[in-house]
């Protein structure tokens, strides 16, 4: 029998051998789907403390992705018994970087954190134009659309992506969160956005609060 | 990097007053500290008169391998001596260290023979350190030809190339590297030690010369390093030139090097 909490301890410490023996010993045992999602949600739970550590300095940029890679490595393991993807979906982000700004580490690290909160993120890349935005709000009608940015001149890109979507009618049916080096309470409200954030984890934490 | 922890060193001052008054503790302590620090191996070194160097030696073994699981490196500038005291090793180590003078590879590779043990093998002969680097590539080839008979392969042979102190040869880091280069060239899988203090002899702060010293090594390709895990600037410059390299996967050693206070201000000493 799995001990969930025990997981959950193992995944925040990045404990990478141990979870991935854990959870091997757990697939031995021939668990049921609904055991694999409540493993999936312990991981998930061990996300939340690496997004914490992360938040009081403890844990490193180089640690949030590893832990990204260990999430994935960890559902791969389980994805024998999880049904169909849904199930584990807590939501749908529709994320990119904005036009003119080719930066991506920090997109990178939200999507995998996102990811290993039981998002399903939709990735754009870098330097996406609003129409791009528009275009994969209409077709997978997110939950949430994360647009990110390093340069200052993303701040005027971001409001240009916020301005299509009102004007495509969209804007009401997600929540906008922007995040990058330059966005401010006043750049946020400015550009029209929800929410914003410098910190990948807090920001996974804003989305998680809105589903 | 395989780390060779130095600390339990008879000529070490304190050291060698911990084995006159037979202070147990003492050695016990300096072992588990290095162990946990992630050095890879212990090196014992008596350091005391020869009369009393095989029971001290065995004293120190026994302690060592009773506080710690890491294996011993058996230091002694006798070979004789080393083959003495080799049986009270419970598993292979390293032998520190044969060279080309007298009988030394004659007495130390038939009992390695057959064994997983590992060798130090300095570059030096009845002639002395040689000051050129051919002369120590030549005697680096007579030793791995002298293993070979006896089915000692080069993985198991780190060579010590004998940094000379750079204040009286300022080609001694070049020669050092240069005779690392060529040795690989011959025997791409032989390892590359050295001590990380000579290179600083009779200069000022030679700490950070030693540390440089070590960075540069690092990048040169050396393999081991007889060294003191506990010296936290040494530990800092091997993890972060080990992360520069592109051998720390998202740097996480050294974050968790930092985390666990082994590097950078001591835990207690960090503002919550």
């Amino acid at each position: 029998m799995l001990d969930y909490n025990a997981l959950t301890k193992a995944v925040g410490e990045l404990d990478e051998e141990q979870v991935l023996q854990m959870l091997k010993d757990f697939m031995a045992a021939n668990p049921t789907e609904e055991e694999a999602q409540k493993a999936v949600a312990a991981c998930q739970a061990g996300m939340t403390i690496v997004g914490d550590l992360f938040e009081q300095g403890e844990y490193f940029v180089g640690d949030l992705i590893f832990a990204g890679e260990l999430l994935t490595n960890a559902i791969d393991v389980l994805k024998p018994v999880l049904g169909g993807e849904s199930s584990s979906t807590i939501g749908t982000i529709v994320l990119g970087t904005v036009a003119g700004d080719l930066h991506d580490i920090g997109k990178n690290i939200f999507k995998s954190m996102a990811e290993a909160a039981g998002f399903k993120v939709y990735d754009l890349g870098i330097d996406q134009p609003a129409a791009n935005f528009v275009a994969k709000v209409k077709e997978v009608n997110p939950d949430i659309v994360g647009m990110s940015g390093v340069l200052t001149l993303a701040l005027e890109a971001m409001k240009d992506t916020v301005d299509a979507l009102k004007a495509a009618g969209l804007r009401d049916s997600v929540k906008v969160i922007i995040g990058g080096n330059p966005v401010t309470k006043e750049a946020c409200e400015q550009i029209g956005a929800d929410a914003f954030t410098t910190n990948a984890a807090e920001g996974v934490k804003i989305c998680q609060g809105w589903v | 990097m395989i780390i060779i922890g130095e600390k339990i060193n008879g000529t070490i001052p304190k050291v060698g007053k911990a084995i006159a008054e037979k202070d147990e503790a003492y050695i016990r302590d300096l072992a588990v500290r290095q162990a946990e620090a992630g050095a890879h191996y212990i090196d014992v070194c008596a350091g005391t008169a020869p009369e009393v160097e095989e029971e001290t030696l065995i004293w120190l073994m026994n302690i060592v391998q009773d506080a710690v699981d890491t294996p011993l490196c058996i230091d002694s500038p006798n070979a004789r001596m080393i083959a003495k005291v080799f049986k009270y090793a419970k598993k292979p180590g390293i032998i520190n260290s044969v060279s080309e003078e007298g009988d030394k590879c004659e007495v130390i590779f038939p009992l390695i023979q057959g064994t997983e043990w590992e060798v130090i093998a300095l570059t030096c002969d009845n002639r002395g350190i040689p000051s050129d680097v051919q002369t120590r590539v030549e005697i680096a080839k007579n030793i791995v030809e002298k293993a070979a008979k006896y089915d000692i392969s080069p993985e198991r042979i780190h060579i010590d190339p004998l940094v000379m102190a750079l204040s009286a040869d300022n080609s001694s880091f070049l020669n050092f590297v240069e005779t690392l280069k060529q040795v690989k060239a011959m025997y791409p899988t032989i390892k590359v030690t050295s001590g990380l203090s000579n290179i600083s002899f009779s200069m000022p702060l030679r700490k950070e010369i030693n540390r440089h010293f070590f960075a540069l090594a690092i990048f040169a390709g050396m393999d081991s390093a007889i060294m003191d895990p506990l010296n936290r600037d040494m530990m800092t410059t091997l993890l972060a030139t080990e992360a520069l390299l592109g051998r720390d996967r998202y740097c996480r050693n050294f974050s968790n090097a930092y985390r666990k206070g082994k590097i950078g201000p001591k835990l207690e000493d960090r503002k919550k």
